[in-house]
């Protein structure tokens, strides 16, 4: 009854205050005593009993006497564990632990030799449920060919493409290719993320077991490779673990939405590195091959497609393979349990709410907005007229970018930034990419917009 | 807001609480810093929701009031000015400095949504007046033993306790452990304390200390140096029952100088950085000495030799980086190390019979 109570006052007070708040003051705050007159609330620190007596206890009243409950007075106390309440702390509550000598001998064991790994795969994931068309066949025979010999013919190998294209299925389809033929195979599949953490963690704590974790590997599969950008003591720690175990012979094994030369802010020795093994890229699957990908999933699911029905959702989703098999799980489900044909008319009526939802794109006006906001001065400035040199560099980078990022033809991008002559746009163009190999300045700035942009 | 004071009292306060405000919080007012009149004081505070940090400072006030800023910004600005007087004005949330040729506007936030900081209530809670040096020594002998695993937060402060009339402090990260009896007490205390907190308060302590003034309540603790006030919350749970894990007898007691005993230690502690730091002393009873003894498999080996007065032969294994911050903490001119066997934990303790400090380290399994 208590919990009920507290439970309608948080809904309540989540809607009045931000987000942020409510999670810094409100989480984990409890009701633990109600009387006539006192109600007694739990909160996790000193800090935010302070916060409640002062600045919250009106707003809960109100909300309280909402709730049909007018207490005269509200006490705040700090919850100490075991004494208030009885939900959910267990953790803390069993937590004395009585170390003993033989315990803590038995942590000390510093040196560990091997790892043995088989980190992060899924077997779900295996080359035979991989569906092979036009767009993806080079990327399936490169990655076979590593399964059969990893860390001697493509190292390393890079896989990049959109979202949704499988390029995770098909590095865990080589880790689990290498297991099944050598169990004793040590794979380690992680997301660049992961590695960013572990590594903050080891510079932040001193955890041990970082550089062992990396290097102990036979194979190591990097998800996401894009999100080491910019990270540069990061790229530095993944260089000399990619360098350690290239010069080992093992594997390694890539995937990235972009190729390597466009990701932004990536140091140049990585760079070169990823590029020295095979780069593939996974293209967005025809029409043919969503068709086929349709039909095997829905055969998975015991259930027979119309070809109509595949054929309107293989043309109305086309550039993921996730979106499209939501699309069809959804409409499985939609079918199953209105007891209807999932037939056209019902994928009609459905992927409407799908398609709703994709991710907006750069556009020319992003990219001039971005600049301008970069260099602090006026979206007017960078397109009128004046020519003061703190205008006139911003504008040239914003054409160059207009160029390299949307590949605008050159009297496009003239027209967006108010220029009538394009000849001024290709000298732009060919002043920023040649300033760019030379003026650190000028690269570092392109590197910082560009990230903003695909922030 | 309107208060003219001088750049070093402004300087010397926000260098004391800026470390504490930090941008990486939910709530961006996190990053900022208070500042508040109270009377005829300057407040100037900080939080991160674990530790605040106060200081009051005089100066001369014009109009009332409160205002918020981003601490980074504010501490450095102030820090480059010149030893000047300083004007700050508060007009539409933003402050305005001005002191002597430089002025500058910041955009602050109003101060309404600062955290109220927390209070505690001097009648009910303990009091410890202790002397900064003692206070100093007794934090840093212990505070290197906390652990940094947030998995078991107890482990992560220092246990202030007090046990048969004496106040103590302890800290174990499950590898080694340090004790330390600081003064007597007749108050009953039972408060693990933040290590950041203690690295705080040891950060704000300088020559101009003396004494530091500590208040425990329940959930909460406050330490007071000067004009700095420094509150902290208390970490929840219980600590582990280490008095048991202190051995009561030894079989090898080994009295060295302390600082041969650190020479050899660094030294073969080189020859460890592969092995985890793993090195093995042996003690000789007929030779009078100690050897150490690390092993590099790729780069080579390294055998160090002490003398000591030594009781009985013994042979023990264990991490040099461990031994060599705890002898860098232990007072006194000469150490008396014991252990038994191979696996039982081994005392390091100073031989000055006035020494109120042991340190245990577990060994390694060789």
């Amino acid at each position: 009854m208590h919990n009920a109570l507290w439970q309608s006052v948080l809904g309540e007070i989540e809607l009045m205050v931000s987000h942020a708040t409510f999670t810094t003051w409100f989480k984990n705050t409890e009701l633990v005593d109600q009387n006539d007159d006192l109600l007694t609330i739990a909160v996790p620190n000193i800090f935010a009993k302070k916060q409640f007596e002062v600045k919250f206890n009106d707003q809960i009243k109100g909300v309280l006497s909402k709730n049909g409950v007018n207490p005269k007075q509200i006490n705040y106390i700090v919850n100490i564990s075991g004494k208030h309440t009885r939900v959910n702390r267990e953790t803390t509550v069993g937590l004395s632990p009585k170390i003993t000598a033989d315990e803590l001998i038995a942590d000390n064991q510093t040196i560990k030799q091997t790892t043995q790994i088989t980190g992060g795969l899924n077997p779900r994931y295996t080359f035979d449920n991989f569906i092979v068309g036009s767009s993806n066949d080079l990327a399936y025979t490169a990655s076979q060919a590593v399964a059969d010999n990893p860390g001697v013919k493509y190292n390393p190998l890079y896989l990049y493409g959109g979202v949704g294209l499988g390029k995770t299925h098909l590095m865990q389809a080589v880790g689990n290719e290498i297991i099944k033929k050598n169990p004793s195979a040590r794979i380690l599949y992680i997301s660049s993320e992961t590695f960013v953490n572990e590594f903050l963690d080891y510079i932040r704590f001193k955890k041990k077991g970082f550089s062992d974790k990396y290097r102990n590997v036979d194979v190591l599969i990097v998800d996401d490779m894009q999100f080491i950008a910019g990270k540069e003591k990061t790229q530095e720690e993944f260089f000399h673990t990619f360098n350690h175990l290239h010069q080992n012979n093992k594997q390694i094994i890539i995937s990235s939405d972009k190729p390597p030369k466009s990701i932004p802010t990536l140091t140049e020795r990585l760079r070169s590195r990823f590029e020295m093994g095979m780069t593939i890229d996974i293209q967005m699957p025809d029409f043919e091959t969503r068709c086929a990908i349709l039909n095997i999933k829905a055969s998975q699911s015991g259930i027979t497609l119309k070809q109509e029905t595949t054929e309107y959702l293989a043309n109305n989703i086309k550039t993921n393979i996730r979106e499209l098999e939501g699309a069809l799980n959804q409409l499985l489900a939609y079918a199953e349990m209105r007891g209807i044909e999932p037939d056209i008319s019902t994928a009609e009526g459905l992927i409407g709410n799908i398609r709703n939802s994709r991710p907006q794109h750069i556009s020319s006006k992003k990219i001039i907005d971005q600049t301008a906001k970069h260099f602090q001065i006026n979206i007017s400035e960078i397109c009128g007229e004046k020519r003061d040199k703190h205008i006139v560099t911003p504008r040239q980078i914003a054409m160059y970018l207009l160029r390299s990022e949307l590949h605008l033809s050159f009297p496009k991008i003239a027209g967006e930034l108010g220029r009538k002559d394009h000849t001024t746009a290709i000298h732009s163009v060919e002043k920023i990419e040649k300033a760019i190999k030379l003026d650190f300045m000028i690269r570092e700035q392109v590197a910082a917009i560009k990230e903003k942009l695909y922030a | 807001m309107e208060i003219i004071l001088t750049q070093e009292n402004l300087n010397h306060a926000l260098a004391a609480v800026s470390r504490v405000a930090s941008s990486k919080t939910q709530l961006p007012i996190l990053g900022n810093i208070l500042l508040r009149t109270d009377g005829k004081r300057l407040l100037i505070a900080a939080t991160n929701l674990e530790i605040a940090i106060t200081q009051y400072i005089g100066c001369k006030i014009i109009k009332p009031g409160a205002i918020t800023i981003p601490a980074k910004l504010i501490s450095e600005f102030i820090s480059n000015l010149p030893k000047e007087q300083v004007e700050l004005k508060v007009i539409n949330d933003n402050l305005h400095i001005k002191s002597g040729k430089y002025t500058s506007i910041i955009n602050g936030f109003i101060a309404d949504d600062f955290p109220e900081l927390p209070t505690i209530n001097e009648d009910s809670s303990i009091q410890y007046s202790i002397k900064v040096e003692d206070f100093k020594e007794a934090v840093s002998q212990t505070i290197i033993t906390t652990s940094s695993d947030t998995t078991r937060p107890v482990l992560t402060g220092v246990y202030w306790h007090s046990h048969q009339g004496k106040l103590y402090l302890a800290a174990t990260d499950g590898y080694r452990l340090s004790e330390r009896c600081l003064i007597d007490t007749k108050s009953d205390v039972s408060a693990i304390i933040p290590t950041q907190t203690l690295q705080e308060v040891l950060r704000n302590i300088n020559e101009n200390s003396n004494e530091i003034d500590i208040l425990f309540d329940e959930t909460q603790v406050r330490f007071r140096i000067n004009e700095i006030e420094i509150i902290s919350r208390l970490i929840d749970g219980n600590f582990p029952d280490y008095r048991q894990l202190i051995p009561n007898s030894s079989e090898t007691k080994i009295i060295i100088n302390k600082s041969d005993f650190i020479r050899i230690t660094k030294i073969s502690g080189l020859f460890a950085r592969e092995s985890g730091g793993s090195v093995t002393i042996t003690a000789n009873k007929d030779n009078k000495n100690i050897s150490i003894h690390s092993i590099a498999s790729q780069s080579g080996e390294n055998t160090s030799e002490a003398d000591a007065e030594v009781d009985n032969d013994g042979q023990i294994t264990l991490n040099s980086r461990y031994l060599s911050e705890a002898l860098s903490v232990v007072d006194g001119e000469k150490v008396e190390f014991s252990f038994s066997g191979k696996i039982a934990p081994c005392i390091l303790k100073s031989t000055d019979p006035k020494s109120n400090y042991y340190h245990i380290i577990m060994p390694l399994k060789s």
